[in-house]
């Protein structure tokens, strides 16, 4: 399959804090890539980076989906080529109901079980965590990408919504061949979804890269996060 | 407009388009009824020249609503308005002041007094569209007797040259009141007073005050609580500055006299996050349209 996104040594600062230092990484089409690693190791900032948050600096190096550098593009202007960000902490929108967001994303109403109740609410205002992850998935739904990044759409979720959410991830977006890239800190819908490719993050670099993502959970079970570069299946 | 024969009170300019009568009520021009009813001298403060007299005397289960609109060129308003709602009546009311073109340097002045009835309810949408011509001043009193009930909104979507906006609530014992106040001011001087009396033992009201400064904008808004009893009253003023040369001035203030009473309020001025901004354009609309997305919702909250 043809490359759909790719990070060629990529430099991102934020206040001056260098935080993502020279991430390589290739995403084919249909695939579904995981991106593990431990906190403040810089996996938000590349999802953010990747959807055209301003407030970081790219340094150095580019990002480039469908063969165009979008470096320099504008949010919306990612969202129109087909790039969609679920975000770990959305903010509050007060007075702005997801029920008159939705039809200014998208014409199609997303067809999913749960969160029809979160319609007539304020985005994000006094949402419990769950809620909060299905209004992510609602709207990531409705803009029916080419690339899906769900940036710990698993996080803080009890048994029952981790499977609600997998299983809407598998049905509305892996069926219809949408393109992820799952950024998890545990690992949990790792029991639920298969994916081609885990990537490891640390300190601001990709440090492994591996098909067989039950083996680099194992280890990173056993072993921690900060034994990863030890280990002999990771290589440097 | 839209369904125009079916708006209670309707003028352009100084003539009156229309007035549909709806079963339970008395609805007349302001110089009528002051020949009419000479008790309705008592309220208002001068023999009116016109506007529009409501008074309210059986239940009505679907809103009645006004329209004042400047149609002309120069066209200076003069209006004295006067609406009653008598004793355990529950009315919703919609009223719109607008301007129907721009360049019309129209003049709207209007001063009203709204008498709500022991046990009566109100829910009062009063909108305002004008263009940066015009100028407007209105000046309004409320009275809620013993146990009443008003729900007053005011939004101001666009705003004009000038505007002077004034509202007086006198709250007897046990009346409510909730007042929402919401103005998006664009390449305006804005002023707007707020003042609520809490006269009666009991009585509750909320002041909430939502202000968007934009474009050059310089907006003074005083909201003020007086307790005179054991009451509960409490103002949220908040502001937003959309551009570096807009001003915002809020002064709150609370005058408890009244050791029973309770009096709070909260206040804040600030800008768009930038995170809400950079939330709404990865949904894929323009920075634009995320703004004004934001703005209505905090006007509207």
């Amino acid at each position: 399959m043809p490359i759909l996104l790719e990070i060629k040594n990529l430099e991102v600062q934020a206040e001056g804090k260098k935080i993502l230092k020279g991430i390589n990484l290739q995403i084919r089409k249909g695939q579904v890539q995981t991106l593990l690693g431990p906190n403040a190791s810089g996996k938000s900032t590349l999802a953010q980076v990747i959807a055209g948050d301003k407030r970081y600096k790219i340094s150095k190096g580019e990002i480039v989906f469908e063969n165009k550098n979008i470096s320099k593009l504008s949010p919306e202007k990612r969202v129109k080529l087909g790039i969609a960000l679920a975000w770990q902490t959305p903010p509050a929108i007060k007075g702005v109901k997801l029920s008159s967001l939705l039809p200014k994303i998208s014409k199609k109403k997303p067809q999913i079980k749960e969160g029809k109740e979160l319609l007539e609410r304020e985005i994000n205002v006094n949402f419990s965590g769950g809620e909060k992850k299905i209004s992510e998935l609602l709207q990531i739904i409705a803009l029916h990408p080419k690339l899906a990044i769900l940036d710990e759409i698993d996080s803080g979720l009890d048994i029952k919504k981790l499977e609600y959410i997998s299983k809407t991830i598998r049905q509305a977006l892996i069926k219809k061949k949408i393109t992820l890239l799952i950024i998890t800190h545990q690992g949990h819908l790792l029991n639920y979804l298969k994916t081609d490719r885990v990537n490891v993050m640390i300190q601001g670099k990709i440090i492994c890269q591996e098909k067989n993502y039950k083996k680099v959970l194992r280890i990173i079970k056993k072993y921690g996060y900060e034994k990863c570069k030890k280990c002999k299946l990771l290589a440097d | 407009m839209k369904n125009a024969k079916n708006v209670n009170y309707w003028q352009i300019d100084h003539r009156i388009k229309n007035i549909y009568l709806t079963k339970g009520t008395v609805i007349l021009s302001s110089p009528e009824a002051w020949r009419k009813y000479k008790w309705t001298r008592n309220y208002f403060s001068e023999k009116p020249k016109e506007g529009y007299f409501i008074w309210v005397k059986e239940q009505v289960n679907t809103p009645l609503s006004t329209c004042v609109s400047i149609g002309g060129q120069n066209v200076s308003q003069k209006l004295q308005n006067l609406l009653i709602i008598e004793k355990n009546l529950k009315i919703h009311l919609q009223g719109t002041c607008n301007v129907l073109k721009k360049n019309l340097l129209g003049t709207h002045k209007a001063q009203g007094k709204i008498v709500l009835r022991e046990g009566s309810s109100l829910k009062y949408s009063h909108i305002h569209l004008w263009t940066e011509k015009d100028i407007v001043e209105t000046n309004y009193e409320f009275f809620l007797e013993k146990n009443s009930k008003l729900n007053y909104l005011y939004r101001t979507l666009f705003t004009p040259n000038k505007l002077k906006a004034s509202n007086l609530f006198n709250l007897s014992a046990g009346a409510v009141c909730n007042v929402k106040i919401g103005a998006n001011c664009v390449k305006t001087k804005t002023e707007i007073k707020e003042i609520m009396v809490l006269k009666g033992n009991g009585s509750s009201g909320i002041i909430n005050l939502r202000l968007v400064g934009k474009k050059e904008s310089k907006v003074l808004a005083r909201s003020r609580i007086v307790a005179d009893s054991k009451a509960k009253g409490h103002l949220d003023c908040q502001g937003l500055l959309t551009d570096k040369k807009s001003e915002i001035l809020l002064t709150p203030e609370l005058d408890c006299r009244n050791k029973l009473a309770q009096l709070t309020h909260e206040a804040s001025i600030g800008q768009i996050a930038q995170e809400q901004l950079t939330y709404l354009r990865m949904r894929g609309l323009s920075e634009k349209e995320a703004t004004n997305l934001i703005i209505n919702g905090f006007l509207g909250s």
